[in-house]
């Protein structure tokens, strides 16, 4: 199911909303773990055995680390969790990847297997990955309640795209929190602007994208046009999700971590990978780079670390050669940022630093968005205008003056500065006032206004759903 | 307002909203047809343990809560106006605004496809009309009077008729772009009016060599509202409807339709289907394959086989005063190569190809 879908808004969520305040504390997380079922269920029906039996496998792992903890077999339980986890994630995300390139490489005829990527595996493998890691490194306390547990893994609010909220950050919500209409309103306000960024903004920049897709011949401008709206639609469509993701947990009373901070200010790439889908970045640098050594090895053990990091970073977002070299791209820029340029970054000014991280995003997005390798080649050299295709065309410049406004909105838009702007009003008691007087009214306009588009829409599903 | 007021103001009012509308969504009956968007609604899933298991019958659900949602046609309006006025779009799924009408783009010019009708009608001429008085006309859309200069995407219509023109063979041309204004069409429907053709019919049949002897062009005006057109359903603007005139006089009245397809014999006008899904099918009963209409006060008049989409509909009542029949064969419904099952093509007969450059920018569809 879907967070921009009208049967999640109208059906499902009053619903569970009605039953989760109606019944009493301690059967809230019977309501959210059979909600959570439901929401997967509805998606993909036949893999919610998958999910419930991940949810048990992670379970019964952290029990038996825990009856193992202390003897010469404790790794044994830690490693065969992580072997079932990645073990089942490998079968149903990766396994025609390595079949296909055999066959490529081999070469062979091997027959690809008729396997759809369950939903959100990738997110979920990796939340039962940090509890059972974190068990056996004793930072955290094992779970024995299986319904806690299955209600942290399966939680619909984070369940399909995150953020990857880790065990501890929930451990004590998950037994105890508290509902107030503090929390119940900046939750919402929270999804609504999720949903609105979701809806009125990634929506539309994608339709921008494929309407200059489409445009026949593409141009140099067109081919521009559509990696920045691309940029602009992948940071609403995620950023979007998960702060409904972050303002759901908040009106169940969970405090899930941020996984945004304006990626597209940063001055570096380093920045920006601490700025973007920062539950990943955290995961991968707390149970893999770390482990393997950090930045405290020889510098070319380090580089070695960092390529094997973003390697699997790539990796992680799909099973194609082009994720794996958007991640080896940013492998190569930390590397070279670290030890060649971070110094010249401090002294340039700033726009330039700010130009080169938009430029190195954009060009990487390009990628991340194609279908294969050759064809983000194809599209970045005519970019840089050595293909042989026009400047603009009439439709380019009629498909770009008509979305210059929501481009306009989204360039501004993923900066702090309205945020900042609100903050400011807020400072002084009278902007207080408006604001309060105006956030209510927002939130039902836009609720509107989402669901004028949501009726009249195509199906669009998040973009985050396909890793 | 303290900012206590405000958190319970936002969390009751998003409450009342979520569950007003699933409770709303759940009593209202649900609605078998859409006027306004001119199609049928989804019906409530069918539940199997098969449906179930593979997805269906969510999929179906989606669909039909879309469908029905209440208010579902003031939604679409919001959409719409939101993204035409607030967020500054031109157009809104192709659609656009100048003055009190609507328009939907038509771009880029199809070349395969113009060429296509091209040999198109050279088959037909072939298989059919070889030795025949053959013409073609094209009717252009109303983008043609607005796009260009309001800054809209259009189709280059020169480039078009010159291609069918160079490609066309043994059938003469008849000019029809200087004969038109946009005054002449609906403002929220695709089609032109048609007390504002009578003067393309008569440029038409006299092109064509019609008998002029005993016509008689007084017509009586028959006006139906409120029209609302295809493009005002697609649209979901709140526009203004337009008045369907239709006109009348003892021919048009004496006349006798024949559909074949059907069987059946009809009147030229069937305003019973004013209140149907598409109030323009009032002209000849809408879309239909194979149609005759016999003139039984012309006597010894000759006849006339019109090849045509729907603006023919409207057209060929025109028509009759010149002739003591007209078929018209509309070729998105039925196969050129069975028209000799129906259709007697005999020498005297006049031919006329009439078609809008909607269709033929789209000519795939000619069968």
């Amino acid at each position: 199911m879907l967070f921009s879908s009208v049967s999640f808004l109208y059906s499902f969520l009053p619903a569970v909303l009605l039953l989760y305040f109606a019944l009493p504390s301690g059967q809230k997380n019977l309501v959210l773990f059979l909600a959570s079922l439901l929401f997967y269920f509805y998606g993909e029906p036949v893999y919610c055995i998958l999910l419930i039996g991940s949810i048990l496998s992670g379970y019964l792992h952290g029990l038996w680390i825990g009856k193992a903890m202390g003897s010469q077999y404790a790794r044994l339980p830690l490693v065969s969790s992580i072997v079932v986890v990645l073990g089942l994630l490998f079968f149903f995300k990766y396994i025609n990847f390595f079949i296909a390139n055999f066959n490529y490489f081999a070469p062979s005829e091997a027959t690809l297997l008729r396997i759809i990527l369950p939903l959100g595996i990738s997110f979920y493998s990796f939340q039962i990955l940090s509890y059972t890691i974190d068990v056996y490194r004793g930072k955290t306390r094992i779970q024995r309640n299986f319904l806690a547990f299955a209600t942290y893994v399966s939680m619909f609010p984070q369940l399909i795209a995150g953020p990857i909220v880790r065990y501890k950050t929930v451990e004590k919500e998950l037994s105890c929190r508290t509902h107030s209409f503090a929390n119940l309103a900046w939750g919402i306000n929270r999804f609504i602007a999720g949903l609105s960024k979701k809806i009125l903004l990634a929506n539309t920049l994608g339709q921008f994208g494929e309407l200059l897709s489409k445009t026949d011949p593409q141009t140099v401008l067109s081919l521009w046009l559509i990696a920045f709206a691309f940029m602009m639609q992948i940071y609403f469509d995620f950023s979007g999700y998960s702060d409904m993701a972050i303002g759901l947990g908040r009106i169940f009373g969970f405090h899930f971590p941020e996984n945004f901070n304006y990626p597209y200010i940063s001055r570096s790439i380093t920045e920006f990978w601490q700025r973007w889908h920062i539950s990943l970045g955290t995961w991968f640098r707390d149970y893999l780079y770390i482990p393997l050594g950090g930045n405290r090895v020889p510098s070319l053990t380090w580089g070695r670390n960092i390529i094997i990091v973003w390697l699997l970073v790539g990796f992680w977002h799909g099973a194609e050669w082009n994720f794996i070299i958007w991640g080896l791209i940013f492998a190569a820029l930390l590397i070279a940022e670290k030890q060649f340029i971070r110094n010249l970054l401090g002294k340039v000014p700033s726009v330039l630093a700010h130009l080169y991280v938009l430029l190195v995003v954009l060009l990487s997005f390009v990628f991340f968005n194609a279908d294969g390798i050759s064809q983000s080649i194809e599209n970045i050299r005519g970019m840089f205008g050595f293909l042989s295709v026009p400047l603009t065309s009439a439709g380019v410049k009629y498909y770009f003056k008509s979305y210059a406004f929501i481009l306009i909105i989204a360039a501004i838009g993923a900066t702090p500065l309205p945020a900042a702007v609100a903050a400011k009003v807020k400072e002084h008691a009278t902007g207080k006032k408006i604001i309060n007087i105006f956030e209510p009214a927002a939130h039902v306009i836009l609720l509107v206004l989402v669901t004028g588009y949501l009726i009249d829409g195509s199906f669009n599903p998040f973009l985050y759903f396909r890793f | 307002m303290t900012t206590t007021s405000k958190n319970i103001i936002v969390t009751l009012s998003f409450f009342v909203l979520i569950t007003g509308f699933m409770f709303a969504n759940i009593i209202t009956p649900h609605k078998v047809l859409s006027f306004k968007e001119r199609r049928r609604l989804a019906s409530p899933p069918v539940f199997s343990i098969e449906q179930l298991l593979n997805g269906q019958v969510f999929v179906d659900y989606e669909q039909y809560l879309l469908d029905q949602f209440v208010l579902r046609d003031k939604f679409r309006g919001v959409k719409a106006l939101a993204s035409l006025y607030l967020f500054g779009q031109k157009d809104y799924n192709g659609l656009y605004v100048v003055g009190d009408g609507i328009y939907k783009m038509e771009y880029p010019l199809k070349e395969k496809s113009v060429l296509n009708a091209a040999v198109k009608f050279n088959d037909l001429y072939d298989t059919y009309l070889q030795d025949m008085n053959v013409h073609y006309a094209v009717i252009p859309d109303k983008n043609y009077f607005a796009a260009a200069p309001k800054g809209y995407l259009t189709i280059d219509y020169e480039d078009m008729i010159d291609i069918l023109n160079w490609n066309v063979k043994h059938m003469s041309y008849i000019d029809l772009f200087p004969l038109l204004s946009i005054d002449d069409y609906y403002r929220t429907d695709i089609h032109w009016s048609q007390d504002r053709i009578v003067h393309v019919a008569k440029e038409l049949s006299a092109h064509m060599g019609a008998n002029y002897e005993h016509v008689d062009l007084r017509y009586e005006k028959q006006e139906l509202y409120p029209f609302y057109g295809t493009f005002h359903g697609q649209s979901a603007l709140p526009l203004a409807p337009d008045t369907i005139v239709y006109l009348t006089n003892e021919i048009i009245n004496n006349a006798i339709v024949y559909d074949y397809e059907k069987n059946t014999y009809g009147k030229v006008y069937n305003v019973d289907k004013f209140c149907g899904t598409d109030a323009y099918d009032i002209f000849l009963s809408g879309a239909k394959p194979l149609l005759t209409i016999t003139n039984p006060d012309c006597k010894g008049g000759s006849e006339l086989i019109l090849f045509r989409d729907s603006f023919g509909s409207s057209l060929a009542p025109l028509l009759l005063q010149y002739y003591t029949t007209i078929t018209l064969v509309d070729l998105r419904y039925i196969s050129s190569k069975t028209l000799s099952d129906y259709i007697d093509f005999t020498p005297d007969q006049d031919v006329l190809f009439l078609y809008s450059t909607l269709v033929i920018n789209n000519s795939w569809m000619l069968k």
